[in-house]
């Protein structure tokens, strides 16, 4: 028989048998069929000693064409076939990407100390350094050096526990103003953050342990107009670009003049809601310009040096921050209130 | 402090409505509570005339009546009233109408007979009889007056009124009175204010003859100016001053009296009124009590007086309070015929302390608490005396008694207006500044930009520019503060490093799954000794309150545990299975004490975990804060008593200082708790954990040489511990030890019971060569000798 109806009867029956194979296995087994060592072509290969010498060339360059064709026809057999067995791997593993699992459970911190690392974040990017002093306080820091003497009837407006006369728990975060004065000299530009005690029973508004951050500022030419612009920046940084500060007349022994301070209700944006009581406007934090008894008593001269002071109420702003309507909830520590909380 | 708007405008015109007074006000410094109408929910109710009454046939105490009120057809209404008769004039509460305590009369059938409105007694359109006196509680208020038919009534007992409510800064006592808010009104209004012209009729005779006064503690008492008025005629004080004090919240009692009230609250100068008939021997003497001497006061109430309390004592003995509240001795009754009228200014201390002590809070008491200028005395005092001109209530004998030593010299000061300018920030023309002192009634000397001001007397405020200031500044516009930004040096600011590392911890824990808490600083004797920790620890010793609010709260807390216990049993009570908190707070040294003499304070942190929670979680909590702060530490068992015995550990630093305790609570402590199930719970030292914390340092090249790792199954005795066996393989191999770890605890019979089997894995490797075989059995041979040798632990078959 001629070669080369030979080697078209091999591709004929090569062809005939990869279309009805879908098997790596069975495609490999068909490879050594044909082009193994007793494959078909080989066979034909090996016949080729019979042929004469001019023939030869001829039948080798014919017979080596078929064989790249052949080759070419398995290699793309095979490569469909893994591109199936993949796609078919694949399926198989696919899983239901909705089904829960364990998710890794993160916590989180109190409430307080979210919005105090807030505003202590405002603060110590306009350069002011954070100091604490002690909670239970001598009876001069808290009040005498804060211009409270012995028998002032602001000493009632924040009943004070006493553990002897003269140690008591400090009443607000003011005396740690008075220790700093007392032990640097100015410039001073600080915040005080902690705990402090009145003689409150506990309600949905009141505790006897509460949160307050003060703020002191003394140098040179400070002014009240300076109070209002950081006190500005801080608000602005908090609660929104829109937020106003508006000062009001107050009065505090520590400050001259003082100022009560509202800001535009972050709630309604100055509109008028349940919130702000329909005002527009939310009592934050008490202010003023450093009482110059106070510095004068503190060791600062108040001819040269000028300050102001300012005290916020943590757990004021907390509440409002996340409309929290009873402050027991913040010592409580239900995890049902807790877990709604993250950073 | 709650002020008749009428009384109010007799001394400045208010052109404005009640919200935009608050707001100005509020805007200038002086605080407004809120405005109201005196008699909101009275609506409706008219003068009326009974024209018949007739009995109502199915009853034996209903009337059928018609009452004429001024419009249309006479109204039919039923009333049950035993004192209505034809002919009266009373308050009739017409279809619609609205009554206190939110009554609105409907038309409706009283048995049988329909009824179109409602006859009114006193009480019941909120009108006690004190307000609209000889008329009896029982039955209907009939109207003594005539007064046009239909008729709204408010007008009649002034009800017709606006009360505000002021809210009086601390350091404006002259405030706390009509006069006080009139001057601030005048000024915010930008009206006139018009004050009344004080003048005293005197009536002959000389005070000297009818009383005398003594003040022997002069430091308590400043001031003592009396009056005394004779012929009294005591009566029923006219209609416009009861309805005042009405408005005020306080009640009429006769001419008199009213007149003490009146002053006090339009001069903000408490008064009192004695019978001098009853002041024994006409003397009285201002003088402290003597321990144990007794006073019963006009509330009829008996004190026993301490020797610190100033009295108002006549020749045998008290006869007021001073400044607090009067005898009952000397009160003025029906039958008095000569009062003295005490004007005085007290201590403020000595009466605080006082009225504190025997538990009485008064009108008076308040007063002088804040402050009463001794300066204005006299205008008070003359005031009444013009009262009783006025009402016709007696004859004022001439001449006062006046004990006034130390008269009060007015405050002047020198100020600069430049100055005040840029304490406020504010751009305050001195101009302006000297027209808002004027009208504030200071007295003015300007000279360019200084100033010589002087206080007005009622100003008991006033002592440095600063106040001044203060003054300039609410009446120029807190609003005209502009914003401006800090100048000069900026400091750099931050975190102190106690913050930056409490921050890091947190970070961390919140990474771990736990919420924080927060608790008071309180804890009660009896929870710290639920801990049961030995008699002589010092946190059984805490800090007392001296003052506390109840025994739950008496002391300071010397470990944050009883808290968060607490906090975790309230928890599980509620229903939550499963949580982790932390806190992290002060605590309080019972007996270490600072240089000053404080407590010493310091931070702790309490973790705790229920639910899904094992020994080996809170361990590993407190492990990994500790591997993140590079400590070195040793895990041992510790004693600690209030945790299971044979589940409680210690974590130490190298020379033994404890760093951490931690467990799972003792079933006897968790019962004494309320805490149901297992609860776990670790206490962390945070100054020795700051002092151990090493900062992070270079870090270590990548090994180049590959590690071998083999793995170790070894029996050991249950009683031997797997970490000191670890430790001391470590020891032994030294570094070429890269890691040793446990992956496995098996117990079983195939190991024998009292055994169990712990599988490791050794990582072994040279920093500078490839280990050989030999190196490697060497080293595996070691670790099998140690085991067996210190642990009796062998190698599994």
């Amino acid at each position: 028989m001629d070669i080369r109806e030979n080697l078209a009867q091999i591709g004929e029956e090569l062809r005939k048998e990869l279309a009805c194979t879908d098997a790596l296995q069975a495609l490999e087994a068909l490879r050594v069929k044909v082009l193994g060592k007793k494959g078909s072509l080989t066979a034909l290969l090996r016949g080729m000693s019979q042929l004469s010498p001019e023939e030869r060339p001829k039948a080798g360059q014919i017979i080596n064409e078929a064989r790249e064709k052949l080759t070419a026809l398995l290699d793309d057999k095979q490569k469909e076939l893994a591109l199936k067995a993949k796609e078919a791997r694949l399926q198989a593993e696919a899983i239901d990407v909705t089904e829960p699992r364990d998710v890794p459970a993160i916590g989180a911190e109190h409430p307080m100390n979210l919005v105090l690392s807030e505003v202590l974040d405002c603060f110590t990017s306009m350069g002011f350094s954070v100091v604490e002093g002690p909670e239970i306080e001598l009876d001069l820091y808290n009040f005498e050096l804060l211009n409270v003497p012995k028998n002032h009837p602001a000493r009632d407006a924040q009943d004070t526990f006493y553990i002897d006369d003269n140690v008591v728990l400090r009443s607000q975060t003011s005396p740690v103003q008075a220790r700093t004065m007392l032990s640097h000299k100015p410039p001073i530009r600080i915040v005080c953050p902690g705990r402090v005690f009145r003689a409150d029973e506990v309600d949905a508004t009141h505790s006897p342990v509460f949160h307050q951050i003060e703020g002191l500022v003394i140098d040179r030419d400070v002014t009240m107009a300076d109070l209002k612009g950081t006190l500005d920046a801080f608000a602005k940084r908090l609660y929104g670009q829109d937020i106003e500060v508006r000062f009001r007349p107050s009065f505090f022994p520590f400050t001259e003049p003082s100022a009560e301070v509202d800001l535009t209700c972050f709630n309604c944006h100055g509109k008028g809601c349940r919130v702000c009581k329909g005002t527009g406007w939310i009592e934050v934090l008490g202010c003023g310009m450093v009482n110059p008894k106070v510095l004068e008593m503190c060791g600062i001269d108040s001819s040269v040096y000028s300050g102001f002071a300012f005290g916020i109420g943590v757990e004021r702003i907390t509440m409002l921050r996340y409309g929290i309507r009873d402050m027991r909830l913040l010592y409580e520590g239900d995890m049902r209130f807790l877990k709604q909380f993250r950073r | 402090m709650k002020v008749s708007m009428k009384w109010l405008k007799q001394y400045a015109d208010i052109p404005v409505t009640p919200a935009e007074y608050e707001s100005r006000m509020v805007m200038t410094g002086t605080g407004v509570e809120g405005t109201a109408p005196l008699a909101p929910e009275l609506e409706g109710v008219v003068v009326g005339r009974v024209l018949t009454c007739r009995d109502h046939e199915n009853s034996d105490h209903l009337h059928v009546c018609t009452v004429d009120v001024g419009e249309g057809e006479p109204l039919q209404i039923v009333c049950g009233a035993p004192n209505v008769r034809e002919g009266i004039l009373v308050p009739v509460a017409k279809i619609g109408a609205r009554l206190p305590g939110g009554v609105t009369i409907k038309k409706g059938k009283l048995r049988g007979v329909e009824s179109q409105g409602m006859l009114c007694s006193g009480p019941e359109i909120g009108v006690p009889v004190e307000l609209y006196p000889s008329v009896g509680t029982a039955g209907l208020l009939i109207f003594k007056e005539d007064y046009p038919l239909g008729a709204d009534v408010k007008p009649i007992f002034g009800l017709d009124d606006t009360v505000v409510d002021f809210e009086i800064l601390a350091n404006r006592p002259d405030c706390l009175s009509v006069w006080g808010v009139a001057r601030e009104t005048a000024v915010a209004m930008g009206t006139e204010l018009m004050m009344p012209r004080i003048s005293v009729k005197e009536a002959g005779g000389d005070i000297r003859d009818y009383a005398q006064v003594e003040v022997r503690e002069s430091e308590l008492c400043p001031r003592y100016a009396a009056r005394v008025v004779k012929n009294v005629r005591i009566g029923d004080s006219p209609a416009w001053l009861r309805q005042y004090l009405f408005a005020a919240g306080m009640r009429s009692i006769n001419n008199i009296v009213d007149i003490t009230n009146f002053v006090m609250l339009e001069t903000g100068h408490p008064m009192h009124a004695f019978d001098l008939d009853k002041v024994r021997g006409r003397h009285i003497i201002v003088r402290k009590a003597e321990q144990g001497e007794k006073l019963t006061t006009l509330d009829g109430k008996e004190y026993a007086l301490n020797s610190t309390d100033l009295m108002i004592c006549d020749q045998e003995g008290p006869t007021g309070l001073a400044g607090i509240m009067g005898g009952e001795e000397s009160e003025i009754t029906e039958n008095t015929r000569e009062v003295l009228f005490e004007c005085a200014s007290f201590d403020r201390a000595s009466i605080r302390i006082t009225a504190r002590a025997l538990g009485i809070r008064t009108e008076s008491s308040g007063r002088f608490e804040r402050g009463v200028s001794p300066a204005t005395v006299m205008d008070a005092l003359n005031r009444a005396c013009q009262m009783v001109n006025e009402l016709d209530a007696g004859d004022v004998v001439s001449g006062v008694i006046d004990l006034y030593p130390k008269p009060l010299a007015p405050v002047t000061l020198t100020v600069s207006c430049a100055r005040m300018a840029r304490r406020a920030g504010v751009d305050i023309a001195p101009e302006e500044m000297e027209e808002i002192l004027r009208k504030l009634l200071f007295q003015v000397k300007r000279n360019g930009d200084e100033m010589i001001v002087t206080a007005p007397a009622f100003r008991q405020d006033i002592e440095q520019e600063a106040d001044i200031c203060e003054e300039v500044l609410r009446y120029a516009g807190y609003d005209r503060i502009p914003v401006t930004h800090l100048r000069g040096e900026t400091p750099m600011g931050g975190l102190n490093d106690t913050g930056r590392r409490e921050a890091a911890i947190r970070g961390q824990l919140t990474g771990m799954g736990f919420y924080e808490t927060m608790t008071f600083s309180f804890i009660s004797a009896k929870s710290i000794q639920q801990l049961g920790l030995p008699a002589d620890d010092p946190r059984n010793h805490p800090i007392t309150i001296r003052n506390p609010l109840g025994e739950d709260t008496a002391c300071m807390r010397t470990t944050l545990l009883p808290g968060a216990l607490k906090t975790v049993a309230a928890n599980i009570k509620n229903g939550n299975d499963s949580g982790r908190i932390y806190e992290l707070g002060t605590i309080y040294d019972g007996q270490a004490k600072t240089a000053e003499g404080l407590p010493v304070e310091t931070h702790e942190l309490v973790m705790a975990m229920w639910g899904q929670a094992d020994f080996y979680a809170i361990r590993g909590a407190v492990e990994a804060l500790c591997r993140q702060a590079g400590i070195a530490y040793h895990i041992a068992a510790c004693d600690e008593p209030y945790l299971h015995p044979g589940r409680r550990a210690a974590l130490t630093a190298k020379d033994g200082q404890v760093l951490a305790v931690l467990g799972e609570m003792h079933p006897d402590t968790a019962e004494r708790l309320d805490l149901t199930g297992r609860v776990y719970v670790a206490k962390v030292c945070l100054p020795l954990f700051f002092e151990m914390t090493q900062p992070m340092g270079e870090v270590k090249p990548i090994a180049r040489f590959p590690a071998v790792n083999r793995d170790l199954a070894l029996v050991m005795p249950e009683s031997q511990q797997v970490g000191p066996l670890m430790d001391a393989i470590r020891f032994g191999c030294g570094p070429m030890l890269e890691d040793i770890r446990m992956f496995d605890v098996f117990r079983g019979i195939q190991i024998g019971p009292g055994n169990k089997s712990v599988a490791f894995s050794l990582t072994l490797r040279a920093a500078d060569h490839t280990l050989t075989e030999e190196e490697i059995s060497r080293l595996t041979e070691k670790a099998l000798k140690i085991s067996k040798d210190q642990f009796g632990a062998v190698l599994r078959a």
